[in-house]
């Protein structure tokens, strides 16, 4: 067979309106299977490892080894955009007629590039604030950050973040703004940490809150109301070789735990990863209606103060269900509260590509009006 | 398709990002407590455990494990509240019953000892198991204390000081367990 032709056949498979069904049906396949394990796995890891993703895996129990059993959505969402490209170009005509189609298959397009935006670029973390608290960061609780923050200066502190990816890999943490190195002795993603009894051996940890806890390693969970409790087993040694103290951090502990070296005041935590803004909010008020002579929640809303130096800034913002802030690239979306309703949780997206949704959905509207407007105008006596 | 190729790039660079150490200076924070901290109420929306401070007593937020301290206004000083919470077990009721006990001078106890040591209160959040014991030695100190697992935490409360103080908070204290309530429920 000439290249010519093998090419044009593979050109034609892969703009054929039969692939266009089978990768639909392979997204619809992909939602179902997506949708059950969000029982198992929780939203986010559901996601992952069904939609955004290339393949779909599976690890027999007891083994490493990774089998892959299904295509992902990201993969299945290319070959499509592909499709619908191909198809545009190769087999529609640039005809008045054909201008709703065209359209439609633009914003189809557009549907699929602003997935994988969202995939790639979108950052999702939290702002926990009590009232009469200002935030200038959010935090990230699927991430955590191994902080070592230089408090000594009594206005500000110097924080080192070093993302759990490094702590993970363990070995030996050096950096320009520490003057000693870190060595992470012990990474667990979820441990269980109980008060040592008199007859547990003697701790790993020679200070800090840890020494008085035993660690127990755990599987990670990873369900929507589930928290790992990570713990690290982490050891600063000075320039001099000097064994600065051996800590076990872990995100379930509250207050940071640390030591002096040559009069600087260093603290170290696990913690979610945290994000800093330009700007701050302030939480000025938290409201929680409920329904008349009920307890069932009726409306949650914030009164926050916006302050933004850089833009000049300093106004009241009421954030409410359905009505985030937007701002400065970032979504604040009211998500939770606690703290006998004194404190609100808003849920902060930044998703360079939030718009595309909106317009591809908005272009495949007019597409079909156009094309069925065309065809109905056609059918009721106009030129053929 | 050549159109695509420079998507594929941006998408396989920013894919491939690897996280990096940063340095930051930052305004020090004045936040009562981290309440990001996994002890308190972490992750939002977690579900997380409320109660309704008694009138009088005056609530301030801790730090480390502990989540919150009570000042009582009986007895003014006598007596403290305390509210920890641990992630798990955090060692089981046994070894913290008995810890409780060594902090006012008395011996440990076996299980069967501690079931009639046990009662309950019920709360919104689910039962509370409280223990009162009375200590040894001449100021006789007491100690009331209830205990409450809420999905993977285990909450601790804890009243302690004089006997008497002790005594005279032990009913708002009560209340404050019976008024617990589970945020996400």
């Amino acid at each position: 067979m000439p290249p010519n032709a093998r090419w044009n056949r593979v050109v034609g498979a892969l703009s054929s309106l039969k692939l266009t069904l089978v990768c639909l049906a392979l997204l619809m396949a992909l939602t179902v299977i997506c949708t059950l394990a969000q029982v198992p796995l929780g939203t986010h890891v559901a996601v992952d490892r069904t939609i955004r993703t290339f393949l779909v895996w599976w690890q027999p129990e007891a083994s490493s080894l990774k089998i892959p059993v299904f295509p992902g959505g990201g993969l299945v969402g290319f070959v499509l955009f592909v499709n619908l490209a191909l198809a545009q170009f190769l087999r529609l005509d640039w005809s008045r007629r054909k201008a709703g189609l065209w359209i439609m298959h633009l914003g189809l397009a557009l549907l699929f590039l602003g997935e994988f935006a969202t995939a790639f670029f979108q950052v999702e973390s939290h702002m926990p604030v009590e009232i009469g608290q200002t935030r200038d960061f959010t935090e990230d609780y699927r991430r955590l950050e191994l902080a070592v923050v230089d408090a000594t200066d009594a206005a500000r502190d110097t924080v080192t973040s070093i993302p759990d990816s490094i702590v993970k890999a363990g070995g030996e943490i050096a950096h320009a703004s520490l003057p000693f190195k870190l060595r992470v002795k012990r990474y667990y993603d979820n441990a269980e940490l109980h008060m040592r009894r008199p007859t547990d051996p003697p701790s790993e940890a020679t200070g800090g809150v840890g020494a008085n806890l035993l660690v127990h390693p755990e599987p990670p969970v990873s369900g929507d109301d589930q928290q790992n409790a990570a713990a690290a087993l982490v050891s600063a040694v000075a320039a001099d070789g000097r064994n600065l103290g051996t800590l076990w951090l872990s995100n379930a502990l509250g207050a940071p735990q640390g030591f002096l070296l040559d009069g600087r005041d260093y603290k170290l935590s696990l913690r979610p990863r945290r994000y800093y803004l330009p700007f701050s909010l302030t939480l000025k008020e938290f409201h929680h209606d409920r329904y008349a002579g009920t307890d069932i929640p009726k409306n949650f809303s914030s009164l926050v103060r916006l302050k933004d130096p850089m833009r000049g800034e300093d106004r009241d913002v009421l954030i409410y269900m359905n009505n985030p802030l937007r701002y400065a690239g970032k979504a604040f979306y009211q998500a939770s509260f606690g703290k006998n309703d004194t404190l609100s949780v808003f849920q902060v997206v930044r998703n360079p590509g939030w718009l595309i949704p909106y317009l591809s959905c908005a272009l495949v509207a007019l597409g079909m009006m156009l094309h069925f407007g065309l065809k109905l105008g056609s059918a009721m006596g106009g030129s053929k | 398709m050549k159109a695509l190729f420079p998507l594929i790039a941006v998408i396989s660079i920013f894919a491939c990002r690897r996280d990096a150490i940063e340095v930051r200076q930052v305004p020090k924070e004045n936040a009562p407590a981290d309440i990001s901290s996994g002890a308190v109420e972490n992750p939002p929306p977690a579900k997380s455990l409320s109660w309704t401070t008694p009138a009088g007593w005056k609530e301030e937020p801790g730090d480390g494990m502990r989540v919150a301290t009570f000042t009582p206004p009986q007895d003014a000083g006598k007596s403290q509240a305390t509210v920890v919470a641990l992630p798990g077990d955090a060692g089981g009721e046994l070894a913290n019953v008995n810890r409780w006990r060594g902090q006012i001078g008395l011996t440990p106890i076996d299980e069967g000892t501690l079931a009639s040591a046990r009662k309950t209160v019920k709360s919104r959040a689910g039962a509370v198991l409280i223990y009162d014991f009375i200590g040894s030695g001449t100021k006789k100190p007491r100690l009331v204390a209830g205990m409450i697992k809420v999905d993977a935490t285990t909450w601790y409360f804890k009243l302690m000081g004089d006997e008497g103080a002790v005594g005279k908070n032990k009913p708002a204290f009560l209340k404050l367990l019976e008024g617990l309530k589970n945020n996400a429920s």
